[in-house]
């Protein structure tokens, strides 16, 4: 048995639900759905003459995004882990940009490793997928200090 | 009133976690890797470099006639590493069998890291020296001690630059 106060605090929280649950159903009626995925899943930059290549390429990189059941803005973004590393020696990230096609929905950008960076964005659906080809570049420099640098790149699809 | 309480505390805890259990976003992660590789460059300003005739007394220190030597030494190596930059002459100045020792060469220098020196063909002898990778400049400006004993003639000598990063 309910009581007359306890109902209405019941049928409080029952509206602050029924608020909440709209803006993470995407606003489509259900919730979105989201499908990520990067090939290859190493990028690598081969190693060159500063002189000769003042920017190396490394091989494009196929993002494919699938979104469904959505009828709000989704964004494509990627957030670097931290600087290149190797051993002691680093290389700033944000001497890694990329150029991607074809835009829209994916834009050109360079690393962070603080603020992730966007990478594609836009609205409703994309389905079918559709593939991004994104080909990172690394700002060549004879200060780098000779090594095998790595760092891991997070890319996130989201429908807020 | 437990059914009721146990009602509303689930009621309310469904309601904070609902929209985290929603959220809608997908992850996917790449490593990325640049291999930079060891690698010098070692640019001088030019293939040959004379001395002009000139009076011992007047002139005791005959500096090249086209002026200093210019210097780049771009190098990429290990943290830390240290980078130098050697001159040895291959032999002594020679002009048929007139000789003159190639230690009467000697140079200045400008720049960052670089040092003034003497020529020898024994070993090679430091111009400069830095420390990790970068690109350096700098100037040598070599001299010829001018002796009135020097026998007359045309001399000529091979000098080798090296730059190095052990």
């Amino acid at each position: 048995m309910i009581r007359p106060s306890r109902g209405i605090v019941l049928a409080a929280a029952l509206a602050v639900a029924a608020a909440a649950r709209p803006s993470a159903q995407g606003r489509g009626g259900g919730t979105p759905q989201l499908d990520l995925s990067v090939s290859p899943a190493s990028i690598s930059f081969p190693g060159a003459d500063p002189d000769v290549m003042p920017v190396v390429a490394a091989a494009p990189v196929i993002v494919t995004v699938r979104v469904r059941q959505n009828s709000g803005p989704w964004t494509l973004t990627v957030l670097a882990g931290g600087d290149l590393i190797a051993g002691s020696a680093t290389v700033d990230i944000t001497n890694v940009s990329w150029t991607a096609t074809p835009a829209p929905p994916f834009q050109n950008g360079t690393l962070s490793k603080t603020v992730a960076q966007t990478l594609a964005a836009g609205t409703g659906n994309v389905n079918p997928a559709e593939n991004g080809s994104v080909t990172f570049r690394l700002a060549n420099s004879w200060n780098y200090s000779a090594g095998n640098y790595t760092q891991t790149l997070v890319f996130t699809l989201s429908s807020p | 009133m437990l059914v009721s309480r146990r009602l509303l505390v689930t009621v309310i805890a469904w309601a904070i976690a609902a929209p985290v259990a929603r959220a809608s976003a997908q992850a996917a992660t790449a490593t990325l890797s640049a291999d930079v590789s060891t690698i010098a460059k070692l640019t001088v300003s030019t293939a040959s470099a004379s001395f002009p005739d000139a009076d011992p007394d007047a002139v005791p220190q005959i500096p090249t006639s086209g002026g200093p030597v210019l210097i780049t030494a771009k190098s990429r190596g290990q943290p830390g590493m240290q980078v130098v930059l050697t001159v040895q002459a291959a032999d002594d100045l020679r002009s048929g069998v007139n000789v003159i020792s190639a230690s009467h060469i000697t140079w200045t220098a400008t720049g960052a890291g670089f040092v003034a020196g003497t020529l020898s063909t024994q070993s090679p002898v430091t111009i400069a020296t830095w420390t990790g990778s970068g690109v350096r400049s700098g100037s040598q400006q070599l001299y010829l001690r001018n002796l009135w004993t020097h026998p007359t003639g045309t001399y000529t000598v091979s000098l080798l630059y090296t730059l190095s990063a052990p």
